[in-house]
């Protein structure tokens, strides 16, 4: 009988390192592209990119340093607003507030806030980034369709995502990818505002937003898929073997899994940013095609979790 | 030259030895902070027993010596005051209490009172969350017998004091298997 199943030791670190590793990465590949788009601006006039790229540096990292700070510091808000979830209320659910309550003594942990979604599909998520933000999100769909063992999975599974640090490096990099998605749109628009406007009396320099933008939105893109796939699809996996080593009831979670699968769509979630944090995706499939599901899916097929889960 | 190389060499693994016994005290304290979640429960179950042995006394009067018995085990569990004197006291406990779960089976007036119904719904959820605190116990207690054991940071458990630790279970058999006994007197 050991403390931790193989791996978790492993998984929290590797989370911890990625978190800093993209808070590191993030402001470096920002800059890069600040340098970028100056390099080409100035180009054009023929001045030193240097001198721009320097008065200019500080701003962008002090307006992306605002938005993330109230990003960290709002984020459970705004995450509530996005899923619409509500505070559970404890009398009258003594039986969810006691199975999380009982595995978070188990596992020696501050017990997370409890809170609830007013949908009658069956899904659950967590957040935070620390002890006094992290949550444990349950539609009420999964609270009044499965019994104590399968609901206790369900919880457990969240649980493992707080204590692995998944939850802290998601959030992150939602934050991350929501200031690119940003600038991504300002390109955008700024793209169709050149393109739709009259031939303007300088053509030259709105050919150089026109490319500025298509570089700025095709890094944008790009870095945001790629922090998609960064953090791993293995984490779901991981959290229903931690989960399975909580209650001892693989079963259990897979049985859960079952019924989850079934109708895991919350309606209210409109954003594919905050399905990731689901314990499955929340969102109707858009594309016919299996394997371009799969490639950019925010979750693993189920039935593949509920194979390996009855293996234990 | 070679000075350095020994100097550093010995320093080391000095830095070596130190980090080995700062590990162990760090997974001794976490033991005793563990134990702190189950002396929370603990205090709530001495809490209580009163309650529940004044509602039994009302319809099974002549159930008295189950009654005495939990009435002494809970005296005792208060009693306690070391760890391990703590976990003997309160496995007396939860044995008198688990007989007194078998002899109410012949009470029907007593298994429809509300007042008893509440009471015992409340024993079982404080007995649920005494399970999950000691589930957390015992394996912190185990991480830290494997460090007292297991070579090398046995080497500095021996010399420094460190010895294995009981482990919160239910079981008879286990606690037998313990080199020595704890001493406690009722």
């Amino acid at each position: 009988m050991s403390m931790q199943y193989i791996g978790l030791d492993k998984q929290i670190r590797k989370n911890n390192f990625n978190s800093v590793l993209l808070l590191i990465a993030f402001p470096a590949l920002l800059l890069a592209m600040l340098y970028a788009i100056v390099y080409f601006l100035q180009k054009e006039h023929g001045t030193d990119p240097n001198t721009l790229f320097l008065q200019s540096a500080p701003a962008v990292l002090g307006g992306v340093g605002v938005w993330f700070l109230i990003a960290w510091a709002g984020h459970s808000t705004f995450i509530r607003m996005a899923t619409g979830s509500k505070t559970l209320d404890r009398t009258e659910n003594k039986r969810v507030y006691n199975l999380v309550e009982n595995i978070c003594i188990s596992q020696g942990m501050t017990m997370p806030k409890v809170y609830i979604i007013e949908d009658d599909s069956l899904n659950a998520f967590a957040s935070g980034i620390n002890n006094r933000s992290y949550s444990v999100s349950l539609s009420r769909g999964i609270i009044n369709k499965l019994d104590d063992d399968e609901l206790e999975g369900v919880i457990a599974h969240e649980i493992t995502h707080i204590k692995n640090r998944d939850v802290r490096l998601l959030i992150v990099s939602i934050i991350f990818v929501g200031i690119f998605a940003f600038l991504a749109e300002l390109a955008f628009r700024s793209l169709r505002f050149a393109g739709s406007g009259k031939k303007s009396k300088d053509s030259k320099g709105s050919g150089g937003i026109i490319l500025i933008a298509i570089v700025v939105t095709a890094i944008a893109y790009f870095i945001s898929i790629l922090l998609r796939f960064g953090i791993s699809r293995k984490r779901e996996y991981l959290a229903d073997a931690g989960a399975a080593e909580i209650t001892k009831k693989p079963y259990a979670l897979a049985n859960a899994l079952r019924k989850i699968s079934g109708d895991p769509l919350i309606e209210a979630v409109e954003s594919r940013d905050v399905a990731q944090l689901f314990i499955d995706n929340p969102k109707p499939s858009v594309h016919k095609s299996a394997s371009w599901d799969n490639m950019f899916a925010t979750h693993p097929p189920i039935e593949k979790r509920i194979e390996l889960l009855e293996q234990f | 030259m070679p000075v350095l190389i020994v100097v550093g060499v010995l320093a080391v693994i000095a830095i070596w030895l130190v980090s080995l016994y700062n590990g162990l005290v760090r997974l001794r304290n976490r033991r005793q902070n563990a134990f702190a979640d189950i002396d929370v429960q603990l205090r709530q179950r001495h809490d209580l027993v009163p309650q529940l042995v004044d509602t039994v006394k009302g319809y099974a009067g002549h159930e008295k010596e189950v009654l005495i018995k939990i009435t002494q085990a809970r005296t005792a569990a208060m009693a306690a005051t070391t760890i391990d004197g703590k976990i003997v006291a309160e496995q007396q406990l939860t044995t008198a209490l688990a007989g007194l779960k078998v002899q109410v089976e012949a009470y029907p007036d007593l298994k429809a009172n509300q007042n008893f119904l509440q009471l015992q719904e409340e024993l079982s959820d404080i007995e649920n969350k005494l399970a999950a605190a000691r589930r957390f116990f015992n394996s912190a207690t185990t991480e830290y017998n494997n460090s007292v054991e297991s070579f090398p940071s046995n080497l500095i458990a021996k010399n420094f004091g460190f010895k294995r630790e009981i482990m919160f279970d239910l079981g008879e058999d286990s606690r037998k298997q313990m080199e020595e006994p704890p001493k406690i007197n009722f």
